[in-house]
């Protein structure tokens, strides 16, 4: 557990920096070996504690709930719920990531809906209806973005965007449904290859996420603003156009989700269903993702929309009441969030060094050393 | 030891007016490349307020500023950074759930070459090459690049604190690091980790300025100390050439100020 002052053996003043630094692993040899597999044990279990929860859950209903648990057709059932939730959970996500808590995400669903599916049933190809949703959702994480980028409160601001929306969806669409709209079935209620197209439409959007945030510069630095804007800041990036960014993201995914439920429904009902907004949040404080921005992961996102849907499922199939599976939902999260804490802080104690000399060694009062002798 | 002609940073006559009260009264102050200079002053004496003139967080009343010879007035920090001026501040600013590698090259981050380049992917290999590289040059080893800043020690934050800063100095070729205590919350054994690292960033020909209250690490770091009481220059000294009760003394204000910088009373 000794760490410091390192530098004086690792390089010596002969060596170039080049020279050194010619493996990935190899280059500062001299740390580590502290925590050793300890802490490579801790943090596995802290990233992906929430999946081996998952498995874990599986593997007892499969027993509990056999024989109708553990079958492939469930699976596409689990998956087909988790779908949805997923998908405003991504919606979520990326506020979160970005700094800001978006309550207006079922409002832009709602709102991207109503809008693609007047457009389609008024006779436009399905695309230009699916672009029409997602210029909505565009739009309103657009304004969001720049409401709170000149310092309004994001949650009092994304509360009213809903408000403003619910409104909204209800004059446009002249308080109605807008039904019939079979142009989307292909990502609704088809299945291809025994998987349901919310599924594959759900997947991609993660797969596109995951990548964006974690290998592209923009999607580093979007998490960066969420992280500490002002840091970004100071080094001169114009942290507030990411900061919007963010709010953009999340209103394409919320676009996203709603187009999925009127492919699924056929229809797009201008009320939106804030149920849908809270088993989001919910699988995102599954994930481990703090509400205070700026980490987390989406895998770990999709891992609990997953569980949601999981217990929800095992429940169904042995005849509990389903209002259970909230219950059961409601404790996890709290075990989950407990777990995180206890995970976060036994890394650090692993990692942080002990508290080694103090004051009391320090030279108290050292004689003035001229330094240029 | 830089001479007067190749100044990184100077500081001519600033006044700065708090209302009535004279923050700064004709402070002059200049830092050369590879100098290393100690601001010492008691709490109010100045000492920050001067640092946030030199930052660009204040506009003093009068005076000028001049980075590398050229005349330049700072409108903002945004301005001063432009100019090289690099400010590490006691918050560090640092990206806690980012890497070592993302938080060293935040702001140019290396991409793929061509059409992916383009897109914005990442190269995250050359992330990682540069970051050990920046860090060797300073010859410091803190981690794996990979890890969190936020799994880190705090002199370890420090150290990747101090390492981005001097990074974006030298890339300048010109200007300064401003320390604001970079010392006050670490051991002893961190504390000499970052007295070195303080050295050896003056050794790559970058002007450092030091606020501390510490005089240890003043005396193991700096080249010249400056000495500020109520708004003035009351020492600026060649470290060898003075000690810690001098030093003391023009703190509390018990010794007298050198000659030529005495109050000027009317």
């Amino acid at each position: 557990m000794t760490m410091t002052d390192q530098q004086h053996d690792t390089t010596s003043p002969g060596t170039t920096a080049r020279g050194g630094v010619t493996s990935e692993t190899r280059a500062f040899p001299a740390i580590d070996t502290s925590g050793g597999t300890g802490v490579k044990v801790l943090i596995f279990l802290r990233n992906w504690g929430i999946l081996v929860l998952w498995l874990l859950l599986v593997v007892i209903f499969a027993f509990w709930a056999a024989p109708y648990f553990f079958t492939l057709a469930n699976a596409a059932l689990v998956a087909n719920a988790a779908a949805l939730t997923a998908i405003f959970a991504a919606a979520v996500g990326f506020g979160i990531l970005s700094g800001a808590l978006d309550l207006s995400i079922p409002g832009s669903a709602t709102m991207a809906a109503v809008v693609g599916g007047l457009v389609i049933s008024g006779g436009a190809p399905a695309w230009l209806g699916i672009l029409a949703a997602i210029a909505v959702g565009i739009a309103v994480g657009t304004v969001n973005g720049i409401l709170v980028q000149r310092g309004l409160n994001p949650l009092v601001v994304t509360i009213a965007s809903l408000t403003v929306l619910t409104g909204l969806a209800q004059v446009v669409s002249g308080g109605l449904p807008v039904t019939g709209i079979d142009e989307l079935t292909w990502m609704g209620s088809t299945s291809y290859w025994g998987i349901p197209a919310p599924v594959i439409v759900v997947g991609i959007v993660y797969l596109l996420g995951w990548f964006y945030l974690t290998q592209t510069r923009s999607g580093v630095r979007v998490m960066a603003v969420g992280g500490n804007i002002d840091a970004v800041r100071r080094v001169g990036i114009r942290a507030d156009g990411y900061r919007v960014l963010g709010f953009i993201l999340s209103g394409i995914c919320a676009a996203i989700g709603g187009l999925l439920v009127m492919a699924t429904t056929t229809q797009a009902s201008p009320n939106p269903s804030v149920d849908l907004l809270f088993s989001a949040i919910t699988a995102v404080a599954l994930s481990g993702m703090p509400l205070t921005g700026g980490r987390g992961s989406l895998p770990r996102v999709l891992v609990g929309a997953l569980i949601i849907a999981t217990i929800a499922s095992a429940l169904i199939i042995r005849g509990i009441p389903p209002y259970w599976a909230t219950i059961v939902t409601g404790v996890l999260l709290i075990l989950a969030l407990a777990f995180e804490r206890f995970m976060a802080g036994a890394v650090a104690k692993r990692l942080a060094p002990p508290p080694t000399a103090t004051l009391a060694t320090a030279p108290a009062n050292p004689a003035p050393t001229p330094k240029e002798a | 030891m830089a001479t007067a002609t190749a100044a990184g940073l100077k500081l001519t006559g600033i006044d700065l007016n708090y209302g009535f009260v004279k923050a700064l009264d004709g402070v002059d102050f200049e830092v050369g490349p590879g100098e290393v200079v100690a601001l010492l002053g008691d709490n109010g004496a100045g000492k920050s307020t001067l640092l946030k003139v030199m930052s660009g967080a204040h506009r003093p009343s009068a005076g000028t500023i001049e980075v590398g010879h050229a005349p330049t007035e700072f409108r903002s920090p945004r301005d001063a950074s432009a100019a090289g001026i690099e400010m590490v501040y006691q918050d560090l600013a640092l990206i806690d759930a980012a890497d070592i590698a993302t938080n060293l090259t935040l702001g140019r981050e290396p991409v793929r070459k061509g059409f992916l380049g383009w897109l914005g992917i990442l190269d995250k290999k050359a992330m990682r090459r540069e970051a050990r590289h920046e860090l060797e040059a300073l010859r410091v080893t803190t981690a794996p690049v990979t890890r969190p800043v936020e799994m880190l020690s705090g002199g370890q934050r420090q150290v990747v604190a101090l390492a981005r800063s001097a990074v974006r100095v030298t890339a300048r070729g010109q200007g300064a690091l401003l320390l604001d205590e970079p010392t006050a919350a670490l051991g002893y054994a961190q504390t000499r980790q970052v007295e070195d690292l303080i050295r050896r960033m003056a050794e790559r020909e970058i002007a450092v300025v030091v606020v501390t209250h510490n005089l240890p690490l003043c005396f193991a770091v700096a080249d010249r100390i400056v000495v500020l009481n109520r708004g003035r220059k009351v020492a600026d000294v060649a470290t060898s050439e003075t000690d810690n009760d001098a030093v003391v003394g023009w703190i509390t204000g018990a010794k007298a100020p050198q000659p030529g910088l005495e109050r000027m009373s009317a």
